[in-house]
């Protein structure tokens, strides 16, 4: 491991981490203080079930069912796997392109070790966006007036960490097996997003239900941590991934020519 | 170049460097030689000294003193990003992180590019010495001046295939030389023409520019039954070593 890399790399991306921990602080804070007046009126909604989907599964009259649809289903993933997505292949494909790692490489270091801690560091942003969104999550619910217990946020926070290191590796692997920034970033964003769409919409079609245990989304929010806390199996399945993934970007990136 | 630091795959055959596979034993030859990349880029957020800072750790460190003295030498600024860097400026710091570990083989694509002719001439000076340490030095360059006054070997390629290689020496041997005679009138081109070792003679006024291969001496001794002015010969014997091997290959 080069620690040295890993450094470097967080310290490239850290200054855009705590910008979006700040925000994600202060929307959830929003979220939480927002709820004792609007979370009555708005729970009485009648919303189709469809579009409550969407949005985790609707039930905005209680503070699990309004975390749920602000912070858990949308934003909450959106955020960590933007960091994670655009990290992951920056620090690999973007780095290609922009010809830095051609320096880097004449270096006395093994591509797959610098696959690897750069892989650290993303794993390392996400565990702090985790944070706080955990942090953030405390405190909104207790501006909102309580009702989630802290396991249950503690469990989003874990289930948000592994479906971030998930779609991470997934563009790593792309970014390092390619060598192409945007197509790391396109196709790991596509499958964030269309799993997403397919949890929300798979089971609502006679016969396509099976499609969710496609999707990375459905093992993040499937068992509605928010709800019933962590989910074992589905964190075995995103870290199981993530480690897969990680692997199949230390050996591709060690077969092929550099780009540029 | 790539290809020796394993940047790219060779898609047949095989490379060694200072007895090194070039595959196999990448990691070894990486920790022993320096390389300057031909379209040098850094970190645009970093300063230059923390791009060097990291560089060095990557390589276990390195003795700070030279590192100083390099920068010193190349006058690399080490307080600004990289993104605000001109290229001479990049260049410097590139040249710095090929030469800070002392390494036994130099590997520097296009070294020159951008840098000015003062901080050329340092470039120069520093490859004297360390060529004197008996140290290796192999760079690419398109800058016959600067390949005529640095190098003991040379390699001339042409569309990614070995033309010649040989010594400036032995290649200057077969070289054309040229020499400017400024006679006192104007004299006969076809007299020169006929001498032996003589390729190409042709007067402006009254001086003749006469094109010899191998001794001169026929041409001085011909000369010299005119009033002669004086004798200045043409320092572009490399180009046109250059430019023959390229037109031989062309036809």
């Amino acid at each position: 491991m080069s620690w040295d890399t890993t450094r470097l790399a967080l310290r490239l991306r850290w200054s855009a981490a705590v910008s979006a921990a700040v925000g994600l602080i202060a929307v959830m804070l929003a979220v939480g203080a927002l709820f004792p007046a609007v979370g009555h009126s708005i729970g009485k909604l009648n919303v189709p079930s469809s579009v409550a989907n969407l949005l985790g599964g609707g039930d905005y009259g209680t503070i699990t069912g309004w975390f749920r649809s602000e912070i858990a289903a949308i934003y909450g993933p959106l955020v960590i796997g933007a960091l994670a997505i655009t990290g992951a292949s920056a620090s690999t494909a973007g780095e290609e392109e922009d010809r830095v790692l051609g320096l880097v490489l004449a270096y006395p270091i093994r591509r797959s070790r610098l696959v690897a801690a750069k892989a650290l560091a993303i794993a390392g942003i996400v565990l702090f966006i985790a944070f706080a969104t955990w942090v953030g999550l405390i405190a909104g619910v207790a501006l909102g007036g309580g009702g989630i217990t802290l396991a249950h946020i503690t469990g989003v926070a874990i289930q948000l960490a592994f479906f971030g290191f998930a779609t991470g590796a997934l563009a790593l692997a792309v970014g390092a097996a390619t060598g192409r920034r945007a197509l790391a970033t396109g196709l790991a964003a596509a499958v964030g997003v269309t799993g997403w769409l397919i949890n929300s919409f798979a089971p609502l079609v006679a016969g396509l239900g099976w499609l969710k245990y496609l999707s990375p989304f459905y093992y993040y929010a499937g068992h509605d941590p928010l709800a019933h806390g962590a989910n074992v199996p589905g964190l075995l399945v995103l870290g199981l991934l993530a480690l897969v993934l990680t692997g199949v970007a230390m050996v591709s990136i060690e077969r092929r020519d550099l780009r540029s | 170049m790539r290809l020796l630091v394993d940047l790219i795959k060779p898609s047949s055959g095989s490379a060694q460097v200072l007895g090194l596979d070039t595959r196999s034993q990448s990691l070894e030859i990486r920790r022993r030689i320096g390389f300057l990349p031909g379209d040098l880029a850094m970190y645009p957020k970093l300063t230059g000294g923390a791009m060097l800072d990291y560089l060095a750790r990557l390589r276990g460190g390195v003795d700070s003193r030279l590192r100083d003295s390099l920068v010193e030498r190349f006058g690399a600024e080490l307080d600004r990003p990289v993104r605000q860097l001109s290229t001479g400026n990049r260049q410097k710091i590139g040249l710095v992180q090929a030469f800070m570990h002392e390494p036994e083989l130099l590997i520097l694509d296009e070294p020159i590019a951008g840098l000015d002719p003062l901080v050329q001439r340092s470039f120069h000076a520093l490859l004297a010495e360390v060529s004197r340490e008996g140290r290796t030095v192999f760079l690419s360059s398109h800058t016959l001046s600067e390949v005529e006054r640095v190098t003991g070997r040379l390699a001339i390629l042409r569309e990614g295939r070995l033309v010649v290689v040989d010594s400036v020496e032995n290649l200057r041997k077969v070289a054309v030389h040229r020499m400017d005679i400024e006679f006192a009138a104007p004299v006969d081109p076809a007299e020169f023409r006929a001498l032996p070792g003589v390729r190409e003679a042709d007067a402006t006024g009254a001086t003749m520019t006469v094109g010899i291969e191998g001794s001169a001496d026929a041409v001085v001794k011909a000369a010299a039954r005119h009033e002669v002015l004086a004798i200045r010969p043409r320092e572009d014997d490399l180009e046109d070593i250059f430019l023959r091997y390229y037109r031989d290959v062309q036809s």
